[in-house]
């Protein structure tokens, strides 16, 4: 056999063998990493909506909405992915709320790449023993309508106010404007969805 | 040094200090200081280069003769982005929280010069055994040195070692050694540490 | 708009260098000489504004379509590397000069992991065509950015004292340590 035809032969066999054990090995995982996503999902809708017992998916031209539904089947509130730029990059947030948009029944952040040590309490700070996750935590209840605000040096005095994290200013406001941002979306989409079906 | 008189042993044990991959040739710098801010990723991105390093190397060591010179690199790097593709799905599987973590830093073992450095300089030119045990050795070499570049960085910067606190309530940690600059200077002091322990072996 | 975001971002807030670790060999390798260090960045920066457009072009139009994503990495790194291959080919033919200043620095380049880590940010972050090429073209001018001011620095530093046992490597990563903490100054400067 030639030089170059040996060659072509070598490298096609390889990629061919190389494909074919990529592609078994890839309906082997494929499942599983598939299931990781449903229960990081599902964890998180939890999380959020505390009350709910199981969740139906509204899928919107725009984007969806988990409506959580106690276990009488009653909707106690929605679900739905925020996301908007942080203080380093893409910051998502899930958001959950009463089922008339007004007040929130809990917040989880599913991604972040903020500065380690400060802009990362948004999910957990160590420095704060009682409580480290303060932040995310005391948007429970907090009302939305007109807007959530963020406060510094001082408690919150109103229910729709938030306490920045000391040193991670900019990343507090980021989170609160993608929270701000998406649920006047969400809400504007759920209404119009009421709307198509009436 | 003669390569071929070499012992066995020694192609196993020279990656781990002598040959060092990190601290002495240099290679693999990127994931050595990417993945490092804490001990569990560096521990979890070296198992998974150890685990390229030698299937890789059985691989294309028993394939050696077959391998035309001309499409060597091009068939090295199949097979080796074949077992990080491999490695990658296995992790994202079974260890969802540490694949998060390492990012697209998993895929880029396909470019660690280490891999394909011993490739070139090892296993295409000796027979499996030997290849095994050289990258085995290597791949060790390599885990050590983020492992341990992981411990430093995490306790200074976290105070924690493997997530576990281990220093008080009295320490602030030095948030620095977390971030990007804090990798640089703990390779460095590494590196000139190991320099200065060469030294005195050599004195000694 | 977004597309200087891209750039600036890619080019200092998250330089790869220095926030991403991404290129580090020849970092380490080509940092010595200012002018070996401008063709090096030069070279990298033709590379990966190639090779993001045609990574871009193999995952959109042939890997998501017919659902071999797990093809990924092969498939890259392939292309990469002939990539280089047809540069240096195609370099050779048309420009002498050009293939002087860069000719010994492209086989390097197939094991830049910039080139790759380029192409897989690319695809995590869904960018669009001209968007992954702007992000090629940023990424490939802070890599020279970082490369130069690193050769401009250890050109100084041979008139240095340095500590015998820090000497070489050592302290290029001390140096890049201080870089970056100086880099990350650029930090929260904008976002996407």
């Amino acid at each position: 056999m030639s030089t170059s035809a040996r060659m072509i032969v070598v490298l096609t066999l390889i990629v061919t063998i190389s494909g074919g054990v990529l592609s078994s090995w890839d309906s082997y995982t494929a499942p599983k990493i598939q299931q990781h996503r449903l229960v990081e999902l599902r964890t998180a809708i939890a999380d959020v909506l505390p009350e709910h017992d199981r969740y139906d998916e509204l899928t919107l031209p725009a984007q969806t909405l988990y409506v959580g539904r106690n276990a009488a089947g009653e909707p106690v509130g929605i679900a739905f992915i925020a996301k908007g730029s942080g203080f380093q990059g893409v910051i998502s947030i899930m958001v959950g709320v009463g089922m008339d948009f007004s007040g929130l029944t809990g917040i989880k952040v599913l991604e972040q790449i903020e500065t380690p040590g400060l802009g990362t309490k948004i999910v957990s700070d160590p420095a704060h023993k009682a409580n480290p996750s303060w932040f995310p935590e005391q948007f429970v209840g907090v009302q939305t309508e007109p807007e959530i605000t963020v406060i510094k040096n001082r408690p919150p005095a109103a229910k729709t106010e938030v306490q920045a994290i000391t040193g991670a200013t900019i990343s507090s406001r980021a989170v609160v404007k993608i929270i701000n941002d998406a649920l006047r979306q969400a809400k504007s989409d759920y209404q119009s969805s009421l709307k198509q079906v009436s | 040094m003669g390569k071929h008189k070499a012992t066995v042993a020694h192609e196993f044990i020279k990656g781990l200090w002598d040959e060092n991959p990190v601290l002495i040739s240099l290679l693999g710098l990127c994931p050595a200081l990417a993945v490092t801010n804490s001990a569990i990723n560096g521990l979890a991105m070296g198992l998974a280069t150890t685990f390229v390093v030698t299937s890789s190397s059985i691989i294309i060591s028993s394939l050696r003769k077959v391998i035309p010179h001309q499409v060597r690199i091009a068939s090295y790097i199949v097979i080796i982005a074949t077992f990080v593709t491999v490695a990658d799905r296995f992790m994202a599987a079974f260890y969802p929280a540490i694949s998060k973590a390492l990012g697209p830093y998993v895929p880029l073992i396909v470019v660690n010069c280490l891999i394909l450095g011993r490739q070139e300089a090892f296993a295409s030119k000796n027979p499996v055994g030997r290849s095994l045990l050289d990258a085995l050795g290597m791949g060790l070499g390599f885990l050590m040195v983020l492992f341990t570049l992981g411990t430093i960085r995490e306790i200074l910067g976290s105070g924690t070692f493997l997530t576990y606190q281990v220093l008080g309530d009295w320490f602030h940690p030095w948030l620095v050694m977390v971030l990007p600059p804090g990798a640089f200077l703990a390779l460095g002091l590494l590196i000139g540490l190991s320099n200065w322990i060469n030294d005195q072996r050599a004195k000694a | 708009m977004k597309i200087i975001l891209i750039f600036i971002s890619a080019a200092v807030v998250n330089n790869f260098v220095l926030t991403y670790f991404l290129g580090l060999c020849p970092f380490v390798g080509v940092s010595k000489r200012l002018s070996s260090a401008v063709s090096m960045g030069m070279a990298v920066t033709f590379v990966m504004t190639i090779s993001a457009a045609v990574t871009w072009l193999i995952y959109n139009l042939l890997l998501v379509p017919y659902h071999i994503e797990i093809l990924e990495y092969v498939s890259f790194i392939l292309v990469i590397a002939s990539l280089v291959q047809l540069v240096e080919m195609f370099v050779r033919k048309v420009s002498k000069p050009l293939y002087d200043a860069l000719g010994i620095y492209l086989p390097l380049i197939t094991t830049n992991c910039a080139i790759l880590g380029l192409a897989l940010f690319a695809v995590l972050r869904h960018y669009d065509f001209v968007e992954s090429l702007v992000f090629g073209i940023g990424a490939g001018a802070g890599f020279t950015l970082a490369l130069v001011i690193m050769a401009g620095i250890r050109e100084e530093l041979e008139l240095a004292n340095v500590p015998k046992y820090f000497q070489g490597a050592a302290i290029t990563m001390i140096i890049a340590g201080s870089l970056a903490l100086a880099f990350m100054g650029f930090s929260g400067l904008i976002s996407i």
